[in-house]
């Protein structure tokens, strides 16, 4: 056995499946564990502090989806699915729930773990008028996505942001190719509308013409 | 996308399709024909322009958007957490498991010890038994192959009901006129009750004041059915004199 290596836990060979993982994780092997949660932690804490807006509730999400992953992991079924489809699953369910309780909790400029913000690149290379107006653009838009209506803000999260093709995101979500192109479309038009770019669209027909 | 199955490309496309479809313009899925189709509208149409200029900056608002939270993942914390509980679960389970095991061996090697001792228990107990006094057991006089003794003392077996088989190996037997003394493996003690004067049927000598008492006497039987030698037993020539 290899050093650092607990005993009854073996090596984690990086292109190992996550059903064998998961397999090794329910006999008890910890490190099989640990890399599964590395594997799926980030995107499913991505798509929920998107669909949520805010970390703490992410972070709350995530550790409910996991923790499920440990004390039931016969849940999962080979057969239905990937896992990462399945986490996806239940990471969703969470955030129905949590959306149903909290609909208008958002709040995506809490800090990170390091006590910093998440979002660091805007900061870099602006002038502070510039900055002062994106950084109201980004508001504005966040906030459209989160008064979006769940079922079309997912389709937004998955295809815009996480930038998923519409197969995956059907994949994700369970629903079919179609459902997600027309849930998209209809999450555009909705953007659109609460961005108020729409009421431009006139005026701004007219000044061309004119 | 049903618009864009829809669309023939024969006439020019409405304002109404490219609004259903259009957005998804440089979408890599998109058909040719509606490409070029959905193109040429927004060169006629200033109104689908802007719509179309208004989503090209909103889509890069939101890849801004997206960009911001692509590396964010979760704290560090969660995974402390998580490795605690698989811990406690695995430690809790495996704990379990050995109780159960334990507990099962312990059950079986009680139960062990238990016949064990019980299997000793009772030969001890028989051996004892053997030792202090006979074993007897109750069985039946035989009526449908009747021996010359019992032949000898019809009156005598007819009022005793019941033989008593004796334990073998007791000494003290008087052999009886005219038989020899058996092996021991051949013999059986029966004990009987019968009338003193029986006895005279055997061959002994009886006291005819006494002739008519009922006394417990233990016959040394041969395998040929026949007693050989007969043995009063201590407590019942108390009894009886």
């Amino acid at each position: 056995m290899k050093a650092g290596v607990t005993p009854g836990e073996m090596q984690i060979d990086p292109h190992e499946t996550d059903d064998a993982l998961l397999k090794r994780s329910d006999k008890g092997d910890e490190r099989a564990f640990t890399e599964l949660y590395r594997r799926h932690q980030a995107p499913l804490y991505r798509f929920a502090v998107r669909m949520t807006g805010s970390a703490w509730a992410a972070e709350e999400i995530v550790q409910d989806v996991f923790m499920m992953l440990v004390r039931e992991p016969k849940k999962y079924d080979v057969d239905r699915g990937t896992l990462g489809a399945f986490l996806y699953g239940v990471a969703r369910n969470r955030i129905m729930k949590h959306l149903e309780r909290a609909p208008r909790d958002f709040s995506l400029d809490e800090k990170g773990d390091a006590g910093h913000e998440i979002h660091p690149q805007l900061h870099e290379q602006m002038t502070p008028a510039r900055w002062a107006e994106l950084r109201e653009r980004r508001e504005q838009v966040r906030s459209a996505v989160m008064e979006l209506p769940p079922e079309f803000r997912e389709a937004v999260v998955l295809c815009e942001l996480e930038e998923m093709s519409y197969e995956e995101a059907a994949h994700t979500l369970d629903c079919p190719v179609g459902t997600i192109r027309s849930r998209l479309h209809r999450g555009r038009a909705l953007l659109l509308a609460k961005l108020e770019m729409l009421r431009e669209v006139p005026k701004r027909a007219n000044a061309s013409r004119g | 996308m049903q618009a864009v199955d829809e669309f023939d490309g024969d006439t020019g496309m409405t304002c109404e399709e490219f609004a259903t479809a259009g957005l998804d313009l440089s979408s890599p899925g998109i058909d040719g024909v509606f490409q070029k189709a959905a193109r040429e509208h927004l060169r006629e149409c200033p109104h689908c322009a802007a719509l179309h200029e208004n989503w090209l900056a909103l889509r890069e608002d939101l890849r801004v958007l997206g960009a911001e939270t692509s590396e964010s993942e979760a704290p560090s914390r969660v995974e402390m957490r998580l490795r605690q509980e698989f811990r406690t679960k695995h430690k809790t389970v495996k704990t379990q498991r050995t109780a159960l095991i334990l507990g099962w061996s312990l059950a079986a090697a009680a139960a062990l010890f238990f016949a064990v001792a019980w299997v000793n228990w009772q030969m001890h107990r028989g051996m004892n038994l053997a030792k202090t006094q006979p074993n007897f057991a109750h069985v039946p006089v035989s009526t449908g192959n009747p021996s010359p003794l019992s032949q000898a003392n019809a009156p005598a077996a007819s009022e005793l009901g019941d033989v008593i088989v004796a334990s073998n190996g007791s000494g003290d037997f008087t052999l009886l006129p005219d038989s020899m003394p058996p092996a021991p493996e051949d013999a059986t003690v029966v004990r009987v009750q019968m009338q003193r004067a029986a006895l005279g049927g055997l061959g002994l000598t009886v006291n005819e004041e006494h002739a008519g008492d009922w006394i417990q006497v233990d016959l040394l039987v041969g395998d040929d059915g026949l007693p050989q030698a007969v043995r009063v037993p201590q407590t019942a020539t108390e009894t009886t004199n």
